[in-house]
């Protein structure tokens, strides 16, 4: 099998893809936002609900796509969770800095991470955003 | 066989492209002409001499190269004029584009034949490029859209269309072939609309390169089409139109060229077809699409519904074969696209593995959102022939269809 293709989805990508984990809508949520690939049709909306301290006490998703982009709104969730938002907007840019292929400067995303599992995407430009989706929504539902 | 009916089988060699290697191993099966033809040899090279030794603007000046240029712009239009067997080279618009193309006649159709409250029918099928021209119709100005049906195969429903039909509407657009399930338009459905006297576009996008294409015959009233899919550059669309509608049509846009005299307070109107080409039109494009027509001639387009309709009978059993894929549609009146999915993977999937096989098919939504929504899916699959593939080719998908399926669902 191609290496390219192992790369890309690796088990925890299909793992993911095909059991989304914090799937659905928070119960109480005060930001929120929709997302859709209108290239392909790919859609993600996003529930969280952020304390008084900044911090990202829920997030859940819904919506339809492709392995890539479900595996990748099911792992930010993962990741967000408990995260304080000027951290979490710093995860953003090291997330989209890796599956564009830059990956020299990250300071929130080390190489054990499970985010980094979506660093294959960078061999199939085609599909960064469908990486990147989730993660567009989510600065789209701070801008609320 | 008749021996003629075969198409050489050194065809692809006029295709450079076809010898790339995808990631540097794979020899390349190129199944997205629907999206894009790839160019032979002769329309490269064309383009390139036509830079070289005779480019100028058109119908400008008087210098030879002018009237070099000229020639060949004029010639391209004669020669999609046979290729389509429109009554008068007059009938030709040059565009930069089969969505332009259809704009140009929303707003024009829109500006000289109807009003708040007229109608318009498409159907669910059609391509965004022919929706959305006219939803500009539906916000602006208030006139009615309606959708006629798509049956199980993938076929308008003439009976829905029929009923859709008021002493209020004026047009009906479709697609000649979908670009989704490959289906052509029931040729009734052109009858009907001049019984009624309706007005019909056909969107010929997808059967230009692939069927004999008679606007006299279909009847239509408006035909458009684009060079790129039809082995010519990009950057070129042809407008069809009867001559009588075009000229009582006003312009689309104003600018140099499309004028008859001009004084500071008004304006008068160049004759067709020139009354709709505002500005420097696509001069070496026209000319390569010409070049383009001329090698489609050479082959025989006959011969190249042949073959892809062979290619396509082929690919559609040997898909049904496998119980993991759904076809869209059924194979009746189906030329040269097949859609699919493979239960439970997602088309970009499907699109990613084969791509690093070699095999470039189009995944997505095909801008047709409103259809993808009447088949209950995100997305689908799409193989796509034109006159280069090969049998061999379609056996080299399904062998990766088959480890495609293998790989995600274990």
């Amino acid at each position: 099998m191609n290496e390219l293709l192992k790369e890309l989805y690796q088990e925890i990508i299909l793992d993911h893809g095909n059991e989304p984990r914090n799937f659905g809508v928070c119960e109480t949520h005060n930001k929120s936002a929709h997302g859709h690939n209108p290239l392909c049709g790919d859609k993600v909306s996003l529930t969280l609900f952020v304390d008084d301290d900044d911090i990202i006490k829920d997030i859940k998703f819904s919506g339809e796509g492709c392995a890539i982009s479900v595996a990748s709104a099911s792992l930010m969730t993962e990741k967000l969770k408990g995260k304080k938002l000027s951290y979490a907007e710093n995860m953003f840019k090291d997330f989209t800095d890796l599956v564009k292929g830059s990956e020299d400067s990250l300071s929130t995303i080390d190489e054990d991470d499970s985010l980094y599992a979506l660093k294959g995407v960078k061999d199939f430009p085609m599909r960064v955003k469908c990486a990147t989706l989730a993660w567009h929504t989510f600065k789209n539902a701070l801008k609320e | 066989m008749n021996k003629d009916k075969i198409i050489r089988k050194d065809i692809r060699n006029d295709f450079p492209i076809l010898s790339k290697k995808i990631l540097k191993t794979k020899d390349l099966v190129y199944f997205d002409t629907a999206a894009s033809a790839q160019k032979p040899q002769v329309v490269i090279d064309e383009l390139n001499q036509f830079y070289k030794s005779h480019y100028s603007n058109v119908s400008r000046g008087v210098h030879t190269l002018s009237v070099e240029s000229t020639l060949r712009y004029e010639d391209a239009r004669k020669k999609v004029q046979s290729f389509i067997n429109a009554k008068s080279e007059n009938e030709i618009i040059f565009t930069k584009s089969a969505t332009e193309s259809i704009n140009l006649v929303a707003q024009t159709f829109y500006d000289k034949y109807m009003s708040t409250g007229d109608e318009i029918i498409l159907s669910l099928m059609e391509h965004h490029s022919n929706l959305i021209p006219w939803y500009f119709l539906r916000d602006k100005y208030g006139v009615v859209i309606k959708f006629a049906n798509i049956t199980e195969s993938g076929e308008i429903d003439v009976n829905h269309f029929e009923s859709l039909i008021t002493p209020k509407t004026k047009i009906a657009a479709l697609t000649h072939l979908s670009n989704v399930y490959g289906s052509k338009i029931d040729e009734k459905v052109s009858s009907i609309c001049k019984r009624n006297n309706v007005a019909i576009l056909l969107d010929g996008c997808q059967s230009a390169a692939h069927l004999k294409i008679d606007v006299q015959k279909l009847e239509c009233d408006f035909f458009v089409f684009s060079g790129h899919k039809t082995y010519g550059p990009s950057g070129i669309g042809v407008l069809y139109g009867k001559e009588n509608l075009l000229n009582e049509m006003p312009p689309y846009q104003g600018g140099g060229g499309m004028i008859g005299e001009v004084t500071t307070d008004k304006v008068s109107y160049a004759e067709l077809p020139a009354k709709y080409e505002a500005g420097t039109p696509p001069i070496a494009e026209a000319h390569g699409l010409g070049i383009a027509i001329d090698y489609m001639n050479n082959i025989g387009i006959e011969n190249i519904f042949n073959h892809e309709e062979e290619l396509t009978k082929y690919a559609y059993e040997k898909i049904s074969e496998l119980d993991f894929v759904k076809i869209y549609g059924d194979a009746n009146n189906r030329n040269s696209i097949i859609s699919f999915n493979i239960e439970n993977i997602h088309s970009h999937e499907v699109s990613s593995f084969l791509d690093v096989e070699g095999i470039a098919v189009r995944a997505g939504h095909h801008c047709c959102q409103p259809l993808m929504k009447h088949l209950g899916v995100n997305s689908t699959s799409r193989l796509s022939f034109g006159v280069y593939n090969t049998i061999e080719e379609v056996d080299i998908f399904i062998n990766a269809l088959i480890k495609c399926k293998e790989f995600f669902i274990k």
